[in-house]
């Protein structure tokens, strides 16, 4: 039934939904932006955000505030170790661009190996953060999806004002336009680097803990994530992060009425289709700058 | 020795190491050895056709795993419902790869991006991954497709009728390394051929050949249908050899990583690199699974201490394998 009321609940829905991609596809593209890299661990953050939570919140029995920002911390600090491990040395070999690929893909099976031997197989799920249903213009929603939405609103406004108004930001933004030159006005590469990668894994931390309570915490639910924040980076245009806002949230609604259209088993399916009509019309992606040979 | 084609000369260590390979039924006839040695020379091949696009032309894709698939489930499938054999339908197959190999490669012939070109094949083969598991009338899903005829006995001048079912396992792995051998000798042809050459020169740069007067469409196109073709047709030997395919275990992001492990360990734009590797981590995955199955740990560690510490890989350890290959420029 594709009646007006049915489809604003859809896109209500995609635009939820959305926010996670947008989160997780800022973080991709911060990454990209300022160091030429494609982090194919990017989803195991996520991942991994939402199991520091649970163990924050049942087994050191923290309230919940706390216990996010504790598992924020913790991803950070992993983040950087991956960083200072692997990334940080392959940049200064030849054909970086390829093998930081591979090995961030190699640390992507290893987070998800770890995490099988830390936490088990078994399904398991966050409370919700807040009870509760909430009516947004006409359609009734949990509150806790509305949360979702606003948290995304503001930290996005957060990382976009860090970004242009602190000095930390300017740096990063320095290095990313040009790496030998931000050094040589005494900025620390590496250290900027290493800053902006656990960062960016904080976001795709905080998508993941906000929405545990929400879906099932498992070794592997950072894949379907990543996969939607590549078809965003590419859709908003690779290191743009206004693209990967607008995409995540655009790419949201398209899935949700691709779905109402279809069935939901074929939500991937949606978008990954829509990756590669954009590949075929406009590679550039909606906000993307040419793009750079390989 | 002249009258030996010039792609055989050229790497004698790897001719005389399938050779011996090929003299393991004579040793052994125990079924777990041979099935082992069997499936390693089967990711060997597929491996090979990933190194073929990625270590000597340049293109980084991640979608290999769907042409394997595509050649598995569209050879099974052609099998038991047009009740063909599959002496037929591992072309079908094979053919049916390549097609959908050149129709991928087509909106990725103007992107010179590697990202762009590693989400877009990483994404194309989720597509098909995710359609075979949705189309649970035709695939059976996730349940998966079992009935797989195995390869129909065959007449052989001497040894009489030969065949290849579950029980015959050296009959089996002589075929699979008769494929290998083939693919090898195949690929150490084009490699040294002028086609071959062509396509290294794009990998190296893609400026310099194109200035050259290189038309890099034609040649990224060719190289991208025939190596889809190779992977589809050892995807269809796969199928009738283990007569069982889930979309997981023949489309899955988790045979990628293990054909990237296999091609990075063995050393990347060599024509010896992926079976050596294949070889080295088939034996020890099994060597690993008694001690619990945490294979793919084994891999993703692999893939990192690899690229990190030895990015040319076991194939150009001179220690082992004499002078280091030709390919030099293949990491990038």
């Amino acid at each position: 039934m594709m009646t007006p009321m049915f489809l604003w609940e859809q896109v209500l829905n995609g635009l939820i939904a959305g926010s996670m991609y947008a989160l997780m596809a800022t973080g991709l593209s911060l990454i990209w932006g300022t160091m030429r890299v494609l982090n194919f661990a990017h989803g195991e953050f996520f991942m991994l955000g939402a199991f520091f939570a649970l163990t924050a919140f049942e087994l050191l029995e923290l309230p919940l505030a706390p216990a996010i920002a504790v598992a924020l911390l913790g991803v950070f600090l992993a983040a950087v170790l991956v960083h200072r491990v692997t990334v940080a040395p392959l940049m200064r070999q030849r054909g970086w661009d390829f093998s930081t690929i591979a090995a961030t893909l190699g640390v992507s099976i290893v987070l998800q190996d770890i995490a099988l031997m830390t936490w088990g197989e078994r399904f398991q799920s966050l409370p919700y953060f807040v009870e509760g249903i909430v009516h947004v213009a006409g359609v009734r929603l949990p509150a806790q999806r509305v949360l979702i939405l606003l948290a995304v609103i503001i930290v996005v406004a957060g990382l976009v004002t860090l970004l242009r108004f602190t000095r930390f930001g300017m740096a990063i933004r320095a290095v990313a336009s040009d790496p030998e030159a931000a050094s040589a006005c005494g900025i620390n590469t590496p250290a900027i680097h290493a800053a902006t990668f656990g960062i960016a894994a904080m976001l795709a931390a905080l998508a993941g803990i906000i929405l545990a309570p929400i879906i099932a915490i498992n070794p592997w639910m950072g894949v379907p994530p990543i996969l939607k924040a590549f078809v965003v980076v590419v859709l908003g245009g690779l290191g743009s992060l206004p693209g990967a806002v607008i995409g995540g949230y655009l790419l949201g609604i398209i899935e949700a009425l691709g779905v109402a259209a279809f069935s939901s088993e074929w939500r991937e399916a949606v978008a990954l289709t829509v990756l590669i009509i954009v590949i075929w019309l406009r590679p550039q992606g909606l906000f993307g700058q040419r793009i750079r040979e390989a | 020795m002249r009258l030996l084609p010039a792609w055989l000369r050229a790497s004698p260590r790897l001719w005389s190491g399938v050779a011996l390979l090929g003299l393991v039924p004579l040793i052994t006839r125990d079924a777990y050895v041979l099935q082992v040695l069997s499936l390693a020379m089967i990711w060997a091949i597929f491996a090979s056709s990933w190194n073929l696009a990625v270590g000597y032309a340049g293109l980084k894709t991640f979608g290999h795993q769907a042409f394997f698939g595509i050649g598995a489930y569209v050879s099974a499938l052609s099998a038991m419902h047009g009740g063909l054999s599959p002496w037929v339908t591992m072309w079908f197959g094979a053919v049916a790869a390549a097609v959908v190999g050149a129709l991928v490669c087509l909106p990725l012939l103007r992107i010179r991006s590697l990202p762009h070109l590693a989400i877009v094949t990483l994404a194309f083969a989720e597509i098909v991954r995710i359609l075979c598991s949705n189309l649970v009338d035709l695939t059976r899903g996730e349940l998966g497709l079992a009935g797989i005829p195995p390869f129909t006995p065959l007449s052989v001048p001497g040894l009489g009728l030969v065949s290849f079912g579950p029980a015959d396992r050296a009959s089996t792995f002589v075929l699979i390394w008769s494929c290998l051998a083939a693919s090898l000798a195949f690929l150490g042809w084009l490699v040294r051929s002028r086609t071959g050459l062509i396509i290294q020169a794009i990998r190296d740069s893609q400026v310099a050949a194109e200035s050259l007067g290189v038309s890099l469409t034609r040649y990224k196109l060719f190289t991208l249908t025939i190596s889809a073709f190779l992977a589809g047709a050892v995807g269809a030997v796969y199928a009738h050899f283990v007569l069982v395919l889930t979309p997981t275990s023949a489309l899955g992001i988790a045979l990628m990583v293990q054909m990237t492990a296999i091609t990075l360990v063995g050393g990347i734009g060599t024509l010896q690199g992926p079976l050596i590797g294949s070889l080295v981590l088939t034996v020890s995955a099994e060597g690993l699974r008694m001690a619990g199955d945490h294979r793919m740990l084994a891999f993703g560690v692999l893939i990192v201490l690899v690229v990190l510490f030895a990015p040319r890989g076991l194939a150009r350890l001179d220690l082992l394998f004499g002078r280091p290959s030709q390919a030099a420029g293949a990491a990038r």
